[in-house]
């Protein structure tokens, strides 16, 4: 009982990696515009399957998709950006909650209609075995998958510190109108982060796939775990994001060994409202 | 005289369907100090917003190098050497002090190159020691140099502050206005917002009194100190 808890435990840290991942996109375009992004979710199952697709299409593996899901995402952000989301920024906050759940609606319509409602994964993934750990065993892919995602926050927090267009992105999101002041036109700097937090999910979803199923109601399950590592991290704090994505990732796993598998999304629902209810700006966050 | 460097004429602005400035004229030429004093909600502030674009003027002109202005996003009234120090300092509170001066020039990063920063920390050597710090660290007094630094990173050919006195102890308000005295000696051209009139009119050239969102009196800041409305209004005498 107690090896199959620390088993899934391990297992579940190192998904949360991958979910302080899609968060870390989540508070670049809730950090920058304040907008609440309901798609976020299910651009992660839209890159999952997308990754399927192509690796079913070509042979592709998983691990490597991202090098063309990547900036396919980063367009289709950009597009959503300047399609629907430029558009409401001076709208009522009910109209930019709408448009976005309004996306979720039409990624995971669409998601069905073309890839059905049963599960898919891919039959094989070019990361193979696995390290055993005592009497633990940890699938190499798991392990591969958390340490790319680790590096890709490394990197991104490097380029919002170190190049112009990243602190651009940190100068909007403390201040925009002294920004615009100093020469940021907005509506780039904010089509820059929108882009790139979608495109984090690329790669989320290629890792994703090199050891897990998809379908297409999985984008709440997403939608909803990385604004709980949102709350619990808070704006800002790029260590704390990761620590909350790792506290996520556990306490799904032990919810789905102690209770019940089928109650993932119900304890992880639990955490943020605990979060939300105790901390909330969040355990590392500084507003 | 010198060269007319931004030139407003009738200038109308305002928050959606309040009206606040209303046909507001005036002008400063290049190498001068103007200011603008008047009294607490006259109107001040706006006029600076709707000069730099962060407000659109809801009718008038202004002139830049006699180009129109009026109506362009304030990213590229930046870029074109306007650079406004907005009331209260608007720091980039969780960039340190480096960043917010790098921030400064985001929108003419080759000036960078000509060694602006070593003059800013020139003139502001506490920034110097600061710089790996938080803004949000800074003391009320720094962080009002440090917006006035970060105004000057881009080299702007005129430099608008807003009430850089604000809420600092007069020990520190002397401290800011001997460094703007520094840069008038330096041939910055400065359009100068302020409610703390003596010291505005003791560094500036020329000045406005803007009340209700008029502009109400206007002269050399020797004619000005000696009026009877400012005597009697600003200067408590
Ligand atoms: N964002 C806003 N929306 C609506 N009205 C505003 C806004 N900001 C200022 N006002 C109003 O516009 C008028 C002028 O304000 P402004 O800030 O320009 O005055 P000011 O001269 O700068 O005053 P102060 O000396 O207090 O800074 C005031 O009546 C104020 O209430
Ligand atoms: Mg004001």
């Amino acid at each position: 009982m107690t090896d199959t808890l620390i088993q899934n435990l391990l297992n579940g840290a190192l998904t949360g990696c991958i979910y302080a991942l899609i968060a870390l996109g989540l508070s670049l375009i809730f950090g920058v515009m304040n907008v609440v992004n309901f798609a976020h979710g299910d651009l992660v199952m839209v890159s999952m399957y997308l990754t399927f697709w192509i690796g079913l299409g070509t042979g592709i593996d998983a691990a490597i998709t991202p090098l063309l899901t990547f900036p396919l995402l980063f367009l289709i952000g950009l597009l959503v950006y300047y399609a629907i989301i430029d558009r409401t920024l001076r709208q009522r906050y009910v109209t930019q909650i709408a448009v976005t759940v309004g996306l979720m609606t039409f990624l995971r319509a669409l998601a069905q209609l073309i890839w059905k409602a049963q599960p898919r994964a891919l039959p094989y993934s070019l990361i193979q075995g696995s390290i055993q750990i005592g009497s633990y065993t940890i699938l190499a892919s798991r392990l591969v998958s958390a340490a790319v995602s680790v590096l890709v926050i490394f990197g991104i927090s490097l380029f919002l510190s170190r190049t112009w267009a990243g602190r651009a992105i940190r100068a909007a999101s403390d201040d925009l109108d002294a920004a615009s002041l100093h020469g940021v036109d907005f509506r780039q700097t904010y089509a820059l982060a929108f882009g790139l937090g979608s495109a984090l999910t690329a790669i989320a979803g290629g890792l994703l796939m090199t050891f897990q199923q998809v379908d297409p109601t999985m984008g709440v399950r997403f939608g909803l775990l990385s604004w709980c590592v949102l709350a619990m991290a808070g704006l800002g704090s790029i260590p704390g994001l990761l620590i909350s994505g790792v506290i996520v990732g556990a306490a799904e796993a032990m919810g789905m060994s102690l209770w019940d598998p089928r109650a993932r999304s119900l304890v992880i629902y639990l955490l943020f409202i605990l979060v939300l209810w105790l901390r909330p700006r969040g355990l590392f966050g500084r507003k | 005289m010198l060269k007319e460097m931004l030139r407003v004429e009738n200038l109308s602005s305002g928050y959606y369907r309040v009206p606040v400035l209303e046909n507001a004229s005036f002008s400063v030429h290049e190498g001068e100090i103007v200011t603008i004093i008047g009294p607490n909600g006259a109107g001040k502030t706006t006029l600076l917003k709707t000069i730099s674009g962060l407000i659109r003027p809801s009718s008038g002109h202004i002139f830049f190098d006699g180009q129109e202005i009026s109506g362009a996003p304030p990213h590229s009234i930046s870029r074109i050497g306007i650079a406004h120090v907005p009331e209260g300092g608007r720091l980039f509170p969780n960039m340190s002090v480096m960043e917010n001066l790098l921030m400064g020039a985001y929108g003419n990063r080759e000036v960078l190159k000509t060694g602006v920063l070593d003059e800013v920390f020139e003139l502001f050597p506490r920034l110097k020691e600061r710089r790996h710090q938080l803004a949000r660290t800074l003391s009320g007094g720094e962080r009002q140099m440090l917006a006035i630094a970060r105004g000057l990173t881009s080299r702007p050919r005129l430099l608008m502050l807003d009430e850089p006195s604000l809420g600092l102890a007069p020990v520190l308000v002397d401290t800011i206005y001997e460094r703007l005295q520094m840069l008038r000696e330096r041939g910055l051209t400065i359009l100068l917002v302020e409610q703390n009139v003596p010291h505005a009119l003791r560094l500036a050239d020329r000045g406005y009194v803007l009340e209700n969102g008029r502009i109400v009196l206007e002269g050399s800041c020797t004619d000005l100190s000696g009026n009877s409305h400012i005597k009697r209004h600003y200067l408590g005498l």
